[in-house]
């Protein structure tokens, strides 16, 4: 329930609110769903990026680098217990 | 793991029927605009200072405007400007920076109500903001001077010294100038227009001493993150660089 909620608030201050308390949504959502913070940014891409030379889809490949560093994370404490 | 089939989901939309999406997602911005200004006067509501507060951002915008007005005036004046008073397009904004971190803004308007990629976009008191870079049917993208990789030609105070301005993303600027031209924090920046039209102002020199030149930091004249519409006038400005690839499509 908590899970869904935050996912849900995650996805919705991409639309309500600046961009570094989705960043920060994002990551805290990540101890719990590693997947939400590469969704999030692949959802603000679709509503925010252009295609331009120089200009790189930056929330996509930062949300998948923060979802690499969530199950890189999680696969660790997994292998000590 | 629901969250990244919704996120797909939302870009193949987005990918397949790009006006219908926007379409979709207009009505969510408005209602986010609104609980910003819902909240804001909620927030100033304390102590009694909402109409205050209200007539503070309506008089600074106006004094923003007059300023405007009269730097292009004072341009014309000393014989440096040749104000052409043209009337453009008006399109509201559904999406500004302060939700988007690639400095654009997302009009209602596009290729049915006239608009075409390559139109300059000015805000209240003519100032210029960026540049048409994708016209669906009903909506359009506009990449501001302020965005990252964006490179405008200007000019500096009333000497009118060129310089290259450069988007320096989150709605600032900053521009390269040789130490010996004597630029001062306060300068006005200007952009070609018609005539020469003020973009912003110096806010802070940078100097290295090991550097011929210093950096200049240029804030735009308006606040980006309350804009509510803009002008677009065909004025030849070009987009530099250029989009990878025009989005404009007739899908609905």
């Amino acid at each position: 329930m908590m899970r869904g909620l935050l996912t849900m608030a995650t996805f919705i201050s991409v639309v309500l609110f600046p961009w570094p308390l989705t960043a920060f949504l994002a990551i805290v959502s990540a101890f719990f769903e590693p997947f939400v913070p590469l969704a999030v940014g692949l959802f603000a891409d679709t509503l925010y990026y252009l295609p331009r030379e120089g200009a790189w889809p930056l929330s996509t490949l930062f949300g998948a680098g923060i979802t690499v560093i969530a199950l890189f994370v999680r696969s660790r404490l997994r292998a000590d217990i | 793991m629901y969250a990244l089939v919704v996120a797909l989901l939302a870009l193949f939309f987005r990918l397949l029927a790009p006006n219908l999406f926007w379409h979709v997602f207009t009505p969510v911005f408005r209602g986010a605009d609104i609980l910003a200004a819902k909240s804001h006067s909620f927030i100033n509501g304390f102590g009694h200072t909402a109409e205050l507060a209200l007539e503070n951002e309506r008089l600074t915008n106006e004094n923003v405007a007059l300023t405007n007005e009269n730097q292009a005036l004072l341009q014309e004046v000393t014989g440096q400007g040749a104000l052409q008073r043209t009337s453009g397009i008006l399109a509201g904004i559904v999406a500004r920076p302060p939700e988007s971190p690639y400095d654009t803004l997302t009009l209602a308007g596009g290729s049915k109500a006239g608009i075409t990629v390559g139109q300059e976009a000015f805000g209240p008191g003519n100032v210029p903001l960026g540049v048409v870079s994708s016209v669906l049917a009903d909506f359009s993208r506009v990449t501001l001077f302020s965005a990252p990789g964006m490179a405008t030609h200007g000019w500096i105070g009333q000497a009118a010294l060129p310089l290259t301005i450069l988007g320096a993303g989150a709605g600032a600027l900053q521009a390269s100038l040789s130490r010996s031209a004597g630029a001062v924090v306060g300068d006005i920046i200007f952009v070609p227009g018609p005539g020469m039209l003020p973009i912003g102002s110096v806010v802070r020199i940078d100097s290295d001493p090991s550097m011929p030149g210093v950096t200049l930091r240029i804030q735009p004249t308006l606040n980006l993150f309350s804009l509510a519409w803009v002008e677009l006038r065909t004025t030849g400005a070009k987009l530099f660089p250029p989009p990878l690839a025009e989005e404009t499509s007739t899908l609905p």
